[in-house]
């Protein structure tokens, strides 16, 4: 039985007077990065990136999420996403799907006094984390400032 | 006659099935899933986010061995090494790789909960042959008391889908 399935993507905008901006990523099973960025802040252009990475990857990606232990949590008490932003993290890991929804969130402040602080502050540990290794992977592959 | 024919259409078949076979791929895989968990599921959730093409990339250049597996970047070839000790220094990391060649990027990145080293490290060397024998030299051994494992961080194809994904 196949148990290693992965899948990721992970989405944070929101529409606003500068039209849709946002930021998504998604690992897929093939191993095929793809990101995408839109800021239309001062005319910018929207990036679009894809790249295959290796097993190496993948597998280092699974362990960032499985010791997140993000698949235990669930959104039901996180802020709902509203005109300031969204955020979207779907994970796949073996027989588990998460599909997880919730406002852009500030700092620490937020996650702190929401109703779930600790499943919240996992979530915004491990997009930071997310967030890290995706800007590494695209910038130092093409050469690109990602944000 | 017929039988080059047929051959011909079916070569097309198989093109179109690879076309969508990725996103195929991830409708599978999301099919056999056991548990579900989310606000995401739900038909009432408004997604702001868009469907996208036109991803651009890299493709391979005429100067490189075309048995070469890993994809260049653009400015080099890039290395993921996994099993980083979280209290590694940059300076043990460099000097054990630099025997190899001239670095010319690391990114060494943080666990953002703990500040410690989040263990793997992406390592760019400017010449192929100097990431091939920090690859093949250090995969496997040991950075203070740890065994770390050198690859590739990116390739020209796809990862080998499983069989069973692939089926019908």
């Amino acid at each position: 039985m196949s148990t290693r399935d992965f899948y990721l993507r992970y989405y944070v905008g929101h529409k606003g007077k500068f039209g849709h901006e946002f930021l998504e990523f998604e690992f897929r099973p093939d191993g095929k990065l793809r990101y995408a960025n839109n800021s239309n802040y001062k005319n910018d252009t929207m990036i679009r990136k894809e790249v295959y990475v290796s097993q190496a990857v993948i597998n280092e990606l699974r362990r960032i999420v499985e010791d997140s232990e993000i698949m235990k949590e669930d959104d039901s008490a996180w802020p709902v996403p509203d005109r300031v932003g969204r955020q979207e993290l779907e994970i796949v890991n073996g027989e588990e799907h998460i599909s997880f929804t919730t406002s852009k969130i500030g700092s620490l402040v937020d996650v702190n006094n929401s109703k779930d602080p600790e499943g919240l502050r996992c979530f915004y540990y491990l997009v930071q984390d997310l967030k890290c290794l995706v800007f590494s992977l695209i910038g130092l592959h093409f050469k690109i400032k990602p944000i | 006659m017929a039988d080059i024919l047929e051959l011909g259409i079916h070569h097309g078949d198989e093109m179109t099935i690879d076309d969508d076979g990725e996103e195929v791929g991830i409708e599978k895989l999301k099919e056999r899933v056991r548990k579900r968990k989310g606000r995401g599921f739900t038909a009432s959730d408004n997604s702001t986010r868009e469907v996208l093409d036109n991803f651009e990339s890299i493709s391979a250049t005429d100067n490189e061995p075309s048995d070469v597996q890993a994809q260049r970047s653009v400015e080099g070839w890039i290395l993921m090494v996994t099993g980083i000790h979280e209290e590694a220094h940059e300076e043990d990391v460099q000097a054990r790789f630099s025997e190899y060649g001239e670095i010319k990027n690391m990114h060494l990145n943080l666990d953002r909960r703990t500040g410690f080293l989040k263990g793997y490290a992406l390592i760019q060397f400017e010449h192929f042959k100097d990431a091939v024998s920090a690859k093949n030299s250090l995969d496997g051994g040991e950075l203070l008391g740890n065994v770390i494992n050198v690859e590739w961080a990116f390739m020209k194809k796809s990862i080998p889908t499983k069989g069973r994904s692939r089926r019908h």
